[in-house]
């Protein structure tokens, strides 16, 4: 390439005119590109490190709004789990006996149940006050995803493809009686302090 | 006549195709980039959100009040409310409602509050404006009275829906 300034036209025809070869016909100009791409590379970089992709995804929650007169349910409609301060999981009927229950099983229990008692089942869940805010989110999560199995089931293998859900669940506090209930069912070794 | 050779220094590259796909992702980068917020910039501490399933629903961008919970410092001892507004307007109405805040709290972003100024705030927050959605963000490490304290506040002042923020596993 020729020095900076010879570049225009003029320049090339003067020239031409001491020497014999042929001179070459230039379509377009040449711009130097150079600092364009260093800035834009330096831009680039700049926001491909300051984006933060993945933006944080929600959880929706709903809490039945406070009433003082309290609501009569049928024992056989409840469905309580409990979550102690280990993050162990146990679950009874109604009134009925503790049973401890794994993590992986929680999200059969909740289709198995559920379709037993199609929009009538009340899961209440109960928190121990010492549970970390984790383990219940994985809890609420796996309720989440049974609820999309119980819709599944209705609609295609019971062949009801105009079933309504409505979900009804709660979150309570762990009480004395049900920490009493699942006393006997914690492994005992550490577990009792 | 011998043809007279000309010396070649150096080569060329074809930079073309390079540049063009440069600025396409430097246009994509600059338009998704998203800034944080005052208040995430004033916050000294960090959340570790719980994880979950993956799910479509973000977190809306207009009228949101966060109440955050944390470890405000890395030793994990004490757990503490936080709570922020994205709309400044109704941020300071709620700010300005409030008794026996300092002046530098009346500036700031982000409050770090106690439970009973967590509630006089979202009791503040429905009179300026109802249609505020509620998001809890809590470290997924911290024990769960806290967020049930914080879930009992709002469902007492109406707030009966509100969101957990949580992270894609």
């Amino acid at each position: 390439m020729a020095g900076g300034g010879s570049l225009g036209g003029g320049g090339r025809s003067k020239r031409g005119k001491s020497s014999k070869r042929k001179s070459k016909k230039r379509v377009g100009f040449v711009l130097d590109m150079t600092p364009l791409v260093d800035i834009t590379f330096l831009l680039l970089t700049f926001f491909m490190f300051t984006t933060t992709m993945a933006t944080p995804q929600v959880m929706e929650m709903k809490v039945p709004p406070e009433i003082d007169v309290p609501v009569e349910v049928k024992e056989s409609e409840l469905l309580s789990i409990l979550v102690d301060k280990d993050g162990d999981l146990f679950y009874f009927r109604g009134q009925g006996e503790a049973e401890e229950l794994k993590m992986k099983n929680l999200k059969n229990l909740a289709i198995k149940e559920n379709l037993n008692q199609i929009n009538r089942l009340i899961i209440v869940l109960k928190v121990s006050d010492d549970t970390e805010y984790g383990t219940v989110v994985q809890v609420l999560d796996e309720l989440n995803l049974a609820e999309a199995g119980i819709v599944d089931e209705m609609r295609v293998k019971r062949n009801q493809p105009n079933f309504e859900r409505s979900r009804k669940f709660t979150i309570a506090d762990l009480t004395e009686d049900d920490m009493e209930k699942i006393a006997t069912l914690k492994p005992q070794t550490g577990g009792s302090q | 006549m011998p043809k007279v050779k000309k010396k070649r220094v150096g080569f060329v590259i074809d930079m073309t195709p390079l540049v063009d796909i440069t600025f396409l992702l430097l246009t994509f980068f600059m338009f998704t980039a998203k800034f944080k917020s005052e208040a995430e910039a004033e916050q000294k501490f960090f959340i570790e959100r719980p994880l979950a399933s993956a799910d479509t629903s973000k977190l809306p961008e207009q009228d949101l009040a966060i109440v955050k919970i944390a470890f405000p410092d890395s030793t994990k001892q004490d757990t503490s409310y936080f709570y922020e507004m994205t709309n400044e307007a109704d941020w300071n109405a709620v700010k300005s409602g409030i008794e026996g805040l300092t002046p530098e709290q009346m500036q700031g972003a982000q409050l770090q509050v106690s439970i009973e100024t967590l509630e006089a705030l979202i009791k503040r927050t429905y009179i300026v404006n109802s249609e505020t959605s509620m998001a809890i963000d809590a470290d997924k490490s911290i024990r769960f009275k806290w967020v049930s304290e914080a879930m009992d506040v709002l469902s007492k002042n109406r707030f009966t829906k509100f969101n957990y923020v949580t992270k894609k596993r």
